[in-house]
């Protein structure tokens, strides 16, 4: 039998099933935490940090990613804070600057509020978030690809370097890469990188109701757990 | 090549996946490399996915899939031999034997590595030729460390 | 190495007559020579020292009175290969296989003193003869390091002999577990691995929490670059580390223990395992440990050479045979730790100060040191000062007595600017600060951090910002690369002060560092990456005029930074000599003999070496 839990969540009572990570509960009950590496029927791992929380315990919060946190009873975490939203607008340009290329990227970066990138960009095809890596490991059971070397070398390759013999040629980790969905202002050639923007409704909505699912069209492209 | 001799490393270790990192340590000493084949071998022995071999060989320093040089030339980059120099004695290593650090040079008499701490900072700047420590080291000692090693080397191939 | 022990120590009892049969032997000898011959020493060939005493010693007959005793690292590592002959205390420093002669002549037979192998004080020019006399020495509290000059890491006996295992003898058969913790809690002992988390307080939830396995593991994986102290301690006294697990594990409920030691420090390793065997033989380590129907062991695991297995999850995964990675800590290792199981990982030092603390009492460990930081602590004193080396000092102790009391001053001449603390976790500290105390609080607030124990030195000629720049190249080399503000972040701080040090820097990329080195410590998912924007942060915060003047300027102050600065060679100072032509790897010096040499600045890297060369100070920077 299911057992329940009832936690606070951005001054929310809500019920969820014990078990559950706090990510997946306020996504169930449409509070908005932009998110990256999560996919909800994989493991996680905690690796973009987009989605941190203040998790506040006898008054003092924490912050941790709420994927990887489970639902207590009594819980109190508070998703939309100032601080939470300046953290997670920082750790969002760092990536759109990285790899501009990605709608879903642009478009967690238009979610997070990154108005400017200090960076100089980057044009690099991969952001690391591992969701090839966790699927073809834990739904094709394969192992064909998985992150190799360490710090700013760390890559996702095959074994040993050649296209791999275990591949079993699910295209899963294709459909799941952030990085396969192009900008809606096409692909753009380095030197060209900008913040898309395109999407300029969906600006004053992260703006406005920056806490708050609104089944936006960003969360398609940025493959929300909602959607 | 030489057939791989991993049955004694391998000896009271095979099919425990935990194993895999003292298994490579093993390795890395006996063949002074971990090769594609190797890591094949321990996969199956151990029951580790080829994969996960590969990520593991790919992440720790200590190990390395190409074969180093007959030398290999240490460097300590740790703070305490940074302040006193130590980027100096890189320098002039590199300098000198023309390939950069992780790199051997062509006629395999020589690799040059880094590695972030020693824990011999009283001693500092240090370099390890072939895992002999040497101490208090400067551009000119490493000169003729290297001088002396390569004239080592020569009359070995001459005798042969 | 190992020997094959025919006797098992069975009870308590046992263990006392063996200690009495050792002691006996031991006072046999008439002269105890110890010879250190811990890594640094070794570096500096000790082992060709003690080859050569002991040759010498069989050669005048004497080799049957006299004890020596080859011994893990007694800290004072610059002077090595050290030697210290008993009766007398007397110290002789940079000894050569050639003195053995005159050693064993003069001091052993004739029992006079060789003057010229004797500590020379830089400060009077006088020499001192005795250890306890030399100030390196005399300012310190050395409760764990000096029982390293009294034992040979790979003789038990040793250790038994100046009362090893008897804390754990008291632990199994007089204090019930907790008790032990309650000890241990009232010590305040606090972990030296960096974190400074209450040891007791780790061991009373790891007792708690229901599992019928448990785990104590001891953290040997001294990455942090700067320190050593940890090497020290496992490979100068590692039955000391040993016992120190096993009354933790008594007082958690474990029955194995892993000691996972970095592979870099091959001595460590071997004595490690060294001991594990001997006690394995002598019965204090397996089933029914002096009778009491406990049973422990300890299995012996080697680090990869990975700097962030430090952490204490991705240390653990490391155990399990996976990539060094951490995880993220919702529930603490003390709960779901190694397979799962509930863990209490501790550092060298922390297990290595256990023992005393249950054999004198936490009273006694606690007398020493500050309000938040009970006990002793030893620092890694390295750089540019003058007697570098391990110093071990009550907790509180101010920065400046470490400094100029034990370490001297300055190496050469040049005012100190800056000591850097806690390795790439920590900070660096101004001279303005030092007259703080060493204390895992108040380094903390200063913005910097006790972390193991490291203590670089740095005098006027280091560049603020080139330090900073190379904890961050360190750090990107060693970042497991798994969460974006560690991988991306510090990339990018390295890429602005890169810009900095190559004189591209913005005025508003200061403030740019600043709130990203808080958004990494804010959002990085383990300790490691939390702690990475440190050195960064507390150089901003004592050393902004450097970074300003880098950026307003294009200068580098202390003449480090490369692509600011120029090296000319001095006409009026140039003897022509050659040296710098040969040294230069560019070959980018001109000049026939007799003749003033030229840096042709087009070839030149500016590597610096022709100035560290020249012995006429004829390379200018400009």
């Amino acid at each position: 039998m299911l057992q329940y839990v009832t936690l606070e969540i951005d001054g929310a009572d809500i019920v969820v099933p014990r078990g559950l990570s706090v990510l997946d509960a306020a996504i169930e009950h449409g509070i908005c935490i932009p998110h990256l590496c999560h996919v909800r029927y994989l493991s996680d791992i905690g690796s973009c940090r987009l989605c941190i929380v203040e998790h506040v315990v006898n008054g003092r919060s924490k912050i941790t990613t709420s994927c990887t946190l489970r639902v207590q009873e009594d819980m109190v975490i508070q998703s939309n804070t100032e601080r939470i939203r300046k953290l997670r607008r920082n750790l969002a340009e760092l990536l759109v600057a990285h790899a501009p290329n990605s709608r879903a990227i642009q478009d967690i970066a238009v979610r997070c509020g990154v108005k400017e990138v200090r960076y100089p960009f980057r044009n690099e095809n991969c952001v690391l978030c591992g969701r090839c890596v966790r699927v073809c490991s834990e739904c094709a059971g394969a192992n064909a690809i998985g992150f190799v070397g360490r710090g700013k070398n760390r890559r996702v390759d095959s074994p040993f370097g050649s296209l791999s013999e275990f591949c079993v040629e699910c295209h899963t980790c294709i459909e799941l890469c952030p990085m396969s969905i192009q900008p809606c202002i096409g692909y753009m050639e380095p030197g060209e990188e900008r913040l898309c923007g395109a999407c300029e409704s969906q600006l004053d909505l992260a703006d406005e109701l920056p806490g708050h699912c609104v089944w936006c069209e960003l969360g398609e492209n940025f493959q929300c757990g909602r959607y | 090549m030489l057939p791989l001799r991993l049955d004694s490393i391998l000896e009271g270790r095979r099919s425990q996946p935990h194993q895999l990192i003292e298994v490579l340590q093993d390795v890395q000493e006996q063949e002074g490399y971990i090769s594609e084949e190797a890591m094949r071998a321990i996969s199956n022995e151990l029951g580790v996915p080829p994969m996960e071999v590969y990520r593991v060989a790919s992440f720790y320093k200590a190990f390395s899939m190409q074969p180093r040089g007959k030398n290999v030339i240490t460097m300590c980059m740790g703070t305490a031999c940074h302040v006193r120099g130590a980027k100096l004695l890189l320098s002039q290593a590199t300098g000198l034997l023309g390939v950069n650090s992780g790199e051997t040079t062509d006629d395999g008499l020589f690799s040059i590595e880094q590695v972030n701490c020693l824990g011999t900072c009283a001693l500092g700047p240090v370099v390890t030729e072939n895992g002999a420590c040497h101490h208090h080291m400067n551009p000119s000692k490493l000169r003729k460390l290297i001088k002396s090693i390569r004239r080592a080397g020569m009359e070995e191939t001459s005798d042969e | 190495m190992s020997r094959d022990f025919t006797i098992k120590i069975k009870t308590v009892s046992e263990l006392e007559a063996f200690r009495k049969r050792i002691l006996n032997d031991l006072k046999k000898a008439r002269v105890v020579l110890t010879l250190c011959g811990g890594t640094g020493c070794q570096a500096s060939r000790s082992e060709a020292v003690s080859t050569a005493v002991k040759d010498e010693l069989i050669k005048q007959g004497m080799d049957e009175n006299v004890h020596v005793r080859v011994t893990g690292c007694h800290g004072f590592c610059e002077q090595g290969p050290l030697c210290v002959i008993e009766p007398g205390n007397t110290l002789y420093c940079n000894v050569l296989p050639d003195d053995a002669r005159e050693i064993v002549t003069k001091t052993v037979r004739d029992g006079e003193v060789v003057e010229r192998l004797l500590y020379t004080d830089p400060v009077s020019g006088k020499t001192i003869q005795t250890e306890s006399e030399i100030p390196f020495y005399r300012a310190q509290d050395r409760q764990l390091l000096a029982q390293n000059r009294q034992v040979d890491p790979c003789s038990i006996e040793d250790y038994i002999a100046i009362g090893g295992y008897s804390a754990l003898a008291k632990t199994l058969f007089e204090m019930a577990p907790k008790a032990v913790i309650r000890e241990i809690e009232a010590s305040c002992l606090r972990g030296r691995g960096g974190g400074g988390f209450p040891t007791g307080l780790k061991w009373a939830k790891c007792r708690e929490a229901p599992s019928d396995e448990k785990y104590v593991i001891c953290n040997a994986d001294e990455g942090d670059p700067g320190a050593y102290m940890d090497r020290c301690v496992l490979e100068g006294n590692p039955h000391l580390v040993l016992e120190g697990m096993m009354i933790g594990a008594w007082a958690i409920g474990a029955r194995e223990g892993i000691i996972y030691v970095r592979n870099e420090y091959p001595l460590a390793v071997k004595h490690t395992r060294i001991a594990v065997q001997q006690a394995r033989d002598l019965g204090l380590l397996g089933e029914d440990i002096l009778g009491s129907s406990w049973s422990f062991d300890v299995e012996i695991s080697r680090g990869g050479g990975a700097f962030v297995c430090g952490e204490s999850t991705a240390l653990m995964a490391s155990l399990e045979g996976k990539v060094g990675e951490p995880r993220p800590k919702d529930v603490h290792t003390v709960v779901d730790g190694l397979w799962h199981k509930p863990t209490t990982l501790n550092n060298v030092e922390t297990w290595a100060n256990v023992p005393s603390i249950i054999l004198n009492g936490s009273a006694r460990f606690a007398s020493k040191g500050s309000n938040g930081s009970k006990g002793t602590k030893i620092f890694a004193l390295t750089g540019h000062i003058k007697s570098t080396g391990l110093v071990e000092v009550a907790m509180g102790t101010p920065i400046s007595k470490v400094l100029f009391d034990i370490g001297g001053g300055p190496a050469n001449g040049i005012p100190i600017k800056a000591v850097q603390t806690g390795g790439p976790s920590g900070g660096c500290l101004p001279a303005d600060k030092f007259y703080l105390p060493l204390d895992f609080d108040a380094l903390a607030e200063a913005g910097s951090m006790m972390g193991s124990g490291g203590m670089v030195v740095m005098d006027e000629g280091t560049c603020m910002v080139d330090v900073a720049k190379y904890f961050l190249t360190f750090l990107q080399d060693e970042s497991c690369g798994k969460c974006v503000p560690c991988r991306l972040g510090i990339d990018r701080m390295l890429e602005i002060i890169t810009d900095i040090t190559e004189g591209r820097g913005k005025s508003q990329q200061i403030s740019l560092l600043e709130e990203l080195g808080h958004t990494i410590s804010q959002t990085a998912l383990c300790g490691l990456g939390k702690t990475a924007a440190n050195p960064v942060l507390s150089t901003l915060r004592y050393f902004r005029d450097e970074y300003e003047a880098h950026i307003s300027k294009e200068e580098c102050p202390a003449g480090v930074c490369e692509a600011l600065i120029t090296y000319e060679i001095d006409p009026e100072k140039c003897t022509y000599c050659g040296v710098c032509k040969l040294a230069c790897p560019y070959e980018a010096i001109m000049g026939a003999k007799e003749e003033v040499h030229t840096i042709d600045l087009q070839l030149c890297q500016k590597c610096g070496i022709c100035r560290s060369e020249c012995k006429f100070e004829a390379v200018q920077i400009n």
